[in-house]
């Protein structure tokens, strides 16, 4: 999921466990916290314990759009891996990825400019289209997903390289001339140059068929209304009316999603086990005590996107039979505090240096839980990446500004700030304005970083605003940009390093709004370098690149790392537990079935 | 509240009209449309529509006046070029200037009661926060039940019983529940009543609620924890209140002259005393009632009972203008269908006061 940390920060209750070392590259993590605690997920089911039976899953919010071509966020993953087959996904409990609609892995040509999948055959859509998926119901997918009226998040960032995507988005779903599809099982992408990771973009659930003779009425509205009249290629559906509609049917927005069998589904296409007859999302649990101790009695079967807190954790991990049913999951991403490298003081090297020594990490990592947060970030790849980047970054081994158990060097800060034109150490000039959540765990993270700030002089003003609005609002536009965002953080769309470092550090993705690029990082020898590595199609000689961008990023101290977040889940005891490990560790009802 | 005294004029009988039956009927007609009541009544109604014209306006102003979320960018997601964000605020009309958008906003409104669709999910606003009124309703309506059953007599008896064990202990629980976060309180329940969580296992916990025309029986029982803690603070609060105006009222000189009189003290306290010391009640009753059917938020958010309340909420975390607008404009609705219905009762529980 390449995109910032989100909900989890609005529940205010993402807590983690550390993961020391690194993990294979399979992702079959096998790290333990310090505190011993494996994070390594339950053996994914290769059969049904039983077949049949409700599974009962618990969120606080909804999905960010219903519709799977505009999707983007983990918690609707969870509804759309179930319902739609994109055409690669990711092996059960492992981030590596597998054919899924594909009957093959795409066949790249030597110059990486073409693209030739073979769709699987025998499998159908859901009700009312029922008839069977060709490749042109993959082509519209993405040809609609350009379109303002679906309005997909990241369609122009993996398949603008597609010969023929469009500049400037149309209004509603045109042809793109680079797909082709010589026969109803073949696909074809024209790209305009080699993409490294093009390949892997494909299991995007953006990449799930979309039938344009029944779509296209739904499509060619203002705002697309086919998410609610969507049809499945899984082995759930979203429960419909005869007419195809969700609304108020399996869908009730901020209430319920509920998953019924596809009865046009048929498993011997599928490596899915669907066990359970329906899966029910049950939405609008604000309360992570009550939605942990829900499921602990057996009345639900797992959290979706709101974690246990703190204090619940412990409370399971002190207990011999309740630790059993919680799982910790890397997401594969890092919390960080973005400073702004375009004004002062922070346009200074090593000014931004001597934040990153003056920072008391421990205390940051607090303000989320402690030490079952997650462990204490150095770099930006995760150590779920493992030999993909981390290991070539220096893995845990790099970290250019030590402190004593990560609390801080004030002395080494003040000989940068005096290095930064500052005589005595302390800062001197006017204060910096920082712009945070107003609600824990951000708002006490924002008041971390204002009192390190403090011990080199520099004052903070902090504007405490929602979640949303510090991105749309400040972060994301360069023009409103403060001196710090002390509350952002990436997660990948999948398991390239390029989706850790490009997207947030590269300056050519530096736009007048909607930016992700928080420190306006615009360093010419680090974007010519993610340029190259960009089109290195091998893959041992692009993760030693990419492992040293991350070095070249971090020691910049344009953005300072400070967590590589885990994530827990936790099952009832009346469910055999799996787990999506590529998508923060959701459970992955495909494969849950009832005792 | 306006209290009109009646005046001669709007006694006098109208003007005569064409004689006959037809006369007869435009005379009843014009006696009523001429009566003070209606006329006040109908005067109500129409500052009630321009007060919500005048909220919807407000509404919109405190959304682009106060930092908000862009609904473009968060409707286009993370990745998405300006480009993009731009042409989805040409769709959805955010590019048109605020009182345009707002003209739009309520042409829809007055001519088609369209409350707009969801940035969100496209879903129809009116059509959400219609199918979340009953839980609504509900939840308010027993609550209502519960504290005005526990409030008023426990007032009643600790004004008679002043300075007993029975007022101070009445009185002390009472600070108590008006003293506790009904969020707090929530919780607390449900770790000690509900059925999945609870210590005790006695009702259902959070998400059990159950629309009435489903399960009677499971729509009652999903409410009763819910009615308690929510009733808590009320009963607690009209409880005082009541035993104040009680008190207050048994001192008045009519209630010596009643009781000089030989009438029994029963008649004498709800006779006489209750009758004037309820009517400040019925005043906050209407109110509050009328502020929890736009949305008792956080005792549905704690229970996760879908209402109307639990829809605002969601719509101001997701920025999502036309169903902020749409419980906004609807909590104002039946503040001012409370206002409007407590004036009139107003004339029937105080014989003093004449429109």
């Amino acid at each position: 999921m390449l995109r910032a940390f989100g909900a989890a920060a609005l529940v205010g209750a993402t807590i983690l466990v550390a993961g020391c070392g690194g993990s294979s590259s399979s992702g079959e993590s096998e790290s333990q916290t310090a505190a011993g605690i494996s994070t390594a997920p339950p053996p994914t089911p290769t059969a049904c314990e039983t077949k049949g039976g409700t599974l009962k899953i618990l969120s606080a919010g909804d999905v960010d759009h219903i519709d799977p071509g505009q999707g983007y966020y983990s918690f609707t993953y969870e509804i759309t891996r179930p319902t739609q087959r994109a055409l690669l996904s990711a092996k059960p409990g492992t981030v590596e990825l597998q054919p899924d609609l594909a009957a093959g892995m795409p066949q790249v040509s030597k110059d990486g400019k073409t693209v030739t999948v073979k769709i699987r055959q025998g499998v159908h859509f859901s009700p009312p289209v029922n008839r069977e998926v060709t490749s042109a119901d993959v082509k519209y997918a993405i040809e609609r997903g350009f379109a303002t009226s679906v309005a997909n998040g990241y369609a122009a960032a993996y398949f603008g390289v597609i010969q023929g995507a469009p500049k400037t988005a149309p209004q509603f779903p045109e042809p793109i001339s680079g797909i082709e599809t010589p026969d109803p099982s073949t696909l074809v992408f024209h790209l305009t140059q080699p993409e490294a990771v093009f390949v892997t973009a494909l299991s995007m659930p953006l990449t799930a068929p979309v039938p344009e003779d029944y779509a296209k009425q739904y499509d060619d509205q203002t705002l697309s209304t086919y998410g609610l009249h969507q049809v499945a290629s899984g082995p759930y559906m979203i429960k419909s009316n005869a007419a195809g509609s969700i609304n108020g049917v399996g869908y009730k927005p901020n209430r319920l999603i509920d998953l019924v069998r596809n009865p046009n589904w048929d498993s011997s296409t599928d490596y899915r086990l669907a066990c359970a007859d329906e899966v029910r999302f049950e939405e609008g649990f604000q309360d992570p005590t009550v939605v942990a101790k829900t499921i602990l009695s057996g009345s639900a079967d797992a959290n979706g996107d709101i974690p246990p807190p703190p204090a619940e954790l412990r409370s399971i991990l002190s207990s011999s039979t309740e630790s059993k049913e919680l799982f910790f999951t890397p997401t594969g991403g890092a919390r960080y505090i973005a400073l702004n490298t375009t004004e002062p003081p922070f346009d200074n090297a090593n000014a931004r240096k001597a934040v990153a020594y003056v920072l008391d990490r421990n205390a940051l990592r607090l303000t989320r839980g402690g030490a079952v947060d997650g462990t204490i970030a150095t770099h930006f790849i995760d150590p779920s990446f493992g030999d993909k980047g981390f290991e070539q970054a220096g893995g845990t081994g790099f970290n250019p500004f030590p402190s004593p158990d990560f609390s801080g060097d004030v002395t080494k800060a003040k000989e940068l700030m005096k290095a930064a034109g500052y005589a005595d150490g302390m800062y001197t000039g006017p204060q910096v304005t920082v712009v945070a959540d107003n609600v824990p765990p951000g708002s006490d993270t924002a008041k971390v970083v204002a009192a390190d700030l403090a011990k080199i002089g520099i004052k903070s003003r902090i504007i405490s605003v929602t979640h949303a609005t510090m991105y749309t609002k400040y972060c994301n536009v360069p023009k409103n940009e403060p001196n710090i965002c002390p509350n952002v953080g990436w997660l990948p769309d999948f398991h390239e390093p390029q989706a850790i470092l490009d997207v947030p550090f590269n300056g050519k993705n530096i736009i007048p709004s909607n930016n992700s690029n928080w420190p306006l990082l615009n360093d010419p020898a680090i974007n010519a370098a993610m340029d190259r590595a960009e089109k290195t199609l091998d893959p041992s000689k692009r993760y030693e690149q990419w492992g040293k961008i991350d070095q070249q990023v971090t020691e910049t101290a344009s953005a300072i790392p400070w967590l590589w977040e885990d994530y827990p889940t936790l099952f009832s005891s009346r469910v055999v537990p799996a787990l999506m490990v590529d998508n923060e560790g959701a459970p992955d009802v495909d494969f849950m079935s009832v005792r | 509240m306006s209290v009109h005294v009646e005046t001669e004029a709007s006694r006098r009988p109208s003007p005569g009209g064409p004689p006959g039956g037809l006369a007869a009927a435009q005379r009843a007609l014009a006696g009523v449309l001429g009566s003070s009541m209606l006329r006040y009544v109908v005067r109500r109604i129409l500052w009630g529509i321009v007060l919500l014209f005048v909220v919807s306006g407000l509404t919109f102003l405190i959304f682009y006046a106060f930092p908000a979320a862009d609904p473009a960018a968060l409707r286009a997601g993370r990745q998405a070029t300006p480009q993009l964000i731009e042409q989805i605020r040409h769709s959805l009309g955010l590019d048109k200037p605020v009182y345009d958008q707002y003209w739009l906003y309520m042409k829809g409104l007055v001519l088609h009661f369209d409350l707009g669709y969801s940035y969100e999910n496209n879903v129809s606003v009116t059509s959400q926060i219609l199918s979340r009124l009953p839980a609504t309703i509900a939840l308010t309506a027993g609550a209502f039940v519960v504290w005005m059953l526990v409030g008023i007599p426990v007032g009643i008896l600790s004004a008679i019983k002043r300075r007993s064990v029975v007022d101070r202990t009445t009185m002390g629980a009472s600070l108590l529940a008006i003293s506790a976060p009904v969020y707090w309180l929530g919780l607390i329940a449900l770790l000690l009543f509900s059925q999945d969580i609870g210590e005790l296992h006695f009702l259902p916990g959070a998400g059990s609620y159950t629309p009435l025309t489903s399960d009677p029986t499971q729509w009652f029982f999903s409410l009763l924890m819910p009615w308690f803690v929510l009733a808590a603070a009320f009963a607690a609060f009209y409880a005082r209140m009541v035993r104040g105006n009680l008190i207050d009222v048994l001192g008045e000189d009519y209630i010596r002259t009643a009781r000089a009189k030989g009438l029994s003290e029963r008649r004498v306290i709800l006779r006489h005393g209750l009758r004037a010391a309820l009517t400040p009640v019925v005043t906050m009753a209407g109110l509050d009632l009328g502020v929890l059917l736009g949305g008792a938020i956080l005792t549905e958010t704690v229970f996760n009972i879908p209402g109307v309340g639990r829809y605002a909420y969601d719509s101001i975390i997701n920025s999502d203008l036309p169903a902020i607008q749409g419980t906004v404009l609807f909590g104002a609705f039946f503040i001012i269908v409370a206002n409007i219905v407590v004036d009139v009762l107003y004339a029937f529980l105080d014989p003093r006061v004449r429109y």
